[in-house]
């Protein structure tokens, strides 16, 4: 007995559920966490726990990285005063740009009503800070460290100064998580720049990119088209830069091409992005349907004593002409009209491929 | 040299288990992050090794769920694999400890790549697909970094263990 120490107790049970059962067991535990996880939401009380308790290991993580910042911090004069005097030119040219981007802005606004289109240019935005990015390499997310007390929601698109970054997949009180263009489970929407095709690009996981699958084998797109976002889904703001298609080509014994494009997104540079408010063309996406449910259900209750109003409004609103501000821009104002009306702003103002 | 008390055990035994946690954390440039030593399975297979009387199975568990919330995998994917690779290291322990350190080395590879596989089975039931070869390359990386774990961690045990008793 002189390898045991004092201290050791012969333990109650001598001996417990065997290795096996118990290996057998917490198999089975964790296979049920994986299933219920992949279903449904019941798991994400635990998950915003432990992911709560776990900030001072994350921020010790990041302890390194943080340091090597700070060294490449230290900048002798002279490179700061050569970075101050380019950035000066820069903000010069942009501020001129800027003036002019102002005039533009407000003549398109003067077009888009005269052709009674709903779409805004977005202007709502925060600047966030990229706390963390995931280290899984083959999941290409990012915390940023703006949350729901911010107003930041599940799907708010995020963008940085070069195009957009992704979307963002989980809201804590005081952070999110970003999803990026580039990882495998993201997909949007986009608009071929040149030529106004809409298509899907979905992330590759690594860092080729994105992939731009089942495109016609007619398709009219070749190398250094520029993609940008779509407005599709109601998801992005419409018009960002997405990315660069770099390679096209059929798909071997299918009637499809594949193409590839870099995204146009600086995604491993940097620690700001942008988080964009594009809330208002989904709450009027979501007004439109609930709006259009209301009425159906209003016109199965009303059918018998309300059938002679409900055919004249259609009449008198025909839709190839719709009035300068549609019905969709201002859901208050939609639910005040007649239920039949409003069957048809939402599909009209969606520009469909 | 006498044996350390088990509080400094377990202390160190915890210890190590976190600074796993945040090495496997660590921002690393890209070129190397795919390359990654697995840490938390090599620290839990050393102490599994080291300290027979300790209890692997539950904090592998426990730390995998972390690995999870840390990793945004689903919720258990780690888990599972630390269990699976803590059970196959107790069960052949007294075959991994007969070999000097290269040889076992060598013979440990297989676990690694069964946890590199559990992890990409689990990635690829849930539909989330990234199947490139980089996947088995931590297995590689980890099988380099077992005999210098192995090494510090002895040092550590053996500086601490002389000054305690």
């Amino acid at each position: 007995m002189n390898s045991l120490h004092d201290s050791y107790h012969r333990p109650l049970f001598p001996r417990g559920p065997g290795l096996g059962l118990r290996t057998l067991l917490l198999m089975a535990l964790a296979l049920t966490l994986i299933f219920y996880d992949m279903r449904g939401d019941t798991l994400k009380p635990a998950r915003a726990w432990t992911s709560y308790a776990l900030t001072p290991i994350v921020w010790v993580a990041s302890l390194p990285s943080r340091l090597i910042d700070v060294v490449r911090g230290i900048d002798s004069r002279s490179t700061i005063e050569r970075e101050n005097a380019t950035l000066k030119q820069q903000q010069f040219i942009l501020s001129a740009k800027l003036s002019k981007m102002d005039a533009l802005e407000a003549e398109n606004r003067r077009l888009r009503e005269l052709l009674a289109s709903s779409a805004h240019l977005p202007d709502q935005v925060l600047v966030a800070e990229i706390i963390a990015v995931n280290q899984d390499p083959y999941r290409h997310q990012i915390t940023l460290n703006r949350g729901s007390r911010d107003g930041v929601y599940v799907g708010q698109a995020l963008v940085d100064a070069h195009g957009v970054m992704g979307q963002v997949v989980d809201v804590a009180p005081n952070t999110s998580k970003a999803l990026l263009v580039t990882d495998p489970d993201h997909g949007m929407p986009v608009e071929i720049n040149r030529t106004g095709l809409q298509t899907i690009a979905v992330g590759l996981g690594d860092e080729r990119g994105l992939r731009l699958p089942f495109l016609p084998s007619n398709a009219d797109i070749k190398d250094g088209d520029l993609l940008v976002s779509s407005s599709l889904g109601g998801r992005f703001p419409a018009g960002y830069p997405v990315g660069t298609v770099y390679d096209v080509k059929p798909v071997a014994g299918e009637h499809f091409m594949e193409a590839y494009a870099y995204p146009a997104a600086q995604l491993n540079r940097g620690r700001q992005a942008l988080l964009v408010w594009n809330r208002g063309v989904q709450a009027d996406a979501d007004a439109a349907a609930a709006d259009e449910k209301a009425a159906a259900q209003d016109r199965e209750m009303q059918q018998g004593d309300d059938t002679g109003k409900a055919a004249a409004t259609p009449a008198a609103k025909p839709d190839a002409a719709p009035p300068p501000k549609p019905a969709a821009t201002k859901p208050a104002e939609a639910t005040a009209k007649p239920p039949a009306t409003e069957k048809k702003p939402a599909p009209a103002t969606r520009k469909t491929p | 040299m006498s044996r350390p008390s088990p509080q400094a055990v377990w202390a160190g035994y915890l210890l190590s288990l976190l600074c796993a946690l945040v090495l496997q954390l660590v921002e690393l440039p890209d070129a190397l992050s795919a390359a990654r030593p697995l840490w938390l399975p090599l620290m839990l297979a050393y102490w599994a090794l080291r300290e027979p009387q300790l209890p692997v199975l539950i904090p592998a568990f426990l730390c995998g769920l972390m690995l999870d919330v840390l990793y945004a995998s689903p919720f258990g994917q780690h888990a599972l694999g630390l269990v699976v690779l803590v059970y196959i290291v107790v069960r052949l322990r007294s075959f991994f400890i007969i070999f000097p350190l290269w040889q076992a080395t060598i013979a440990l590879v297989p676990a690694w790549a069964l946890y590199c596989f559990l992890m990409f089975w689990v990635d690829g039931a849930t539909q989330h697909e990234a199947e490139i070869w980089l996947r088995w390359l931590p297995a590689l990386s980890t099988a380099l970094f077992w005999p210098l774990l192995w090494s510090v961690m002895e040092l550590i045990r053996s500086r601490r263990g002389g000054d305690e008793d």
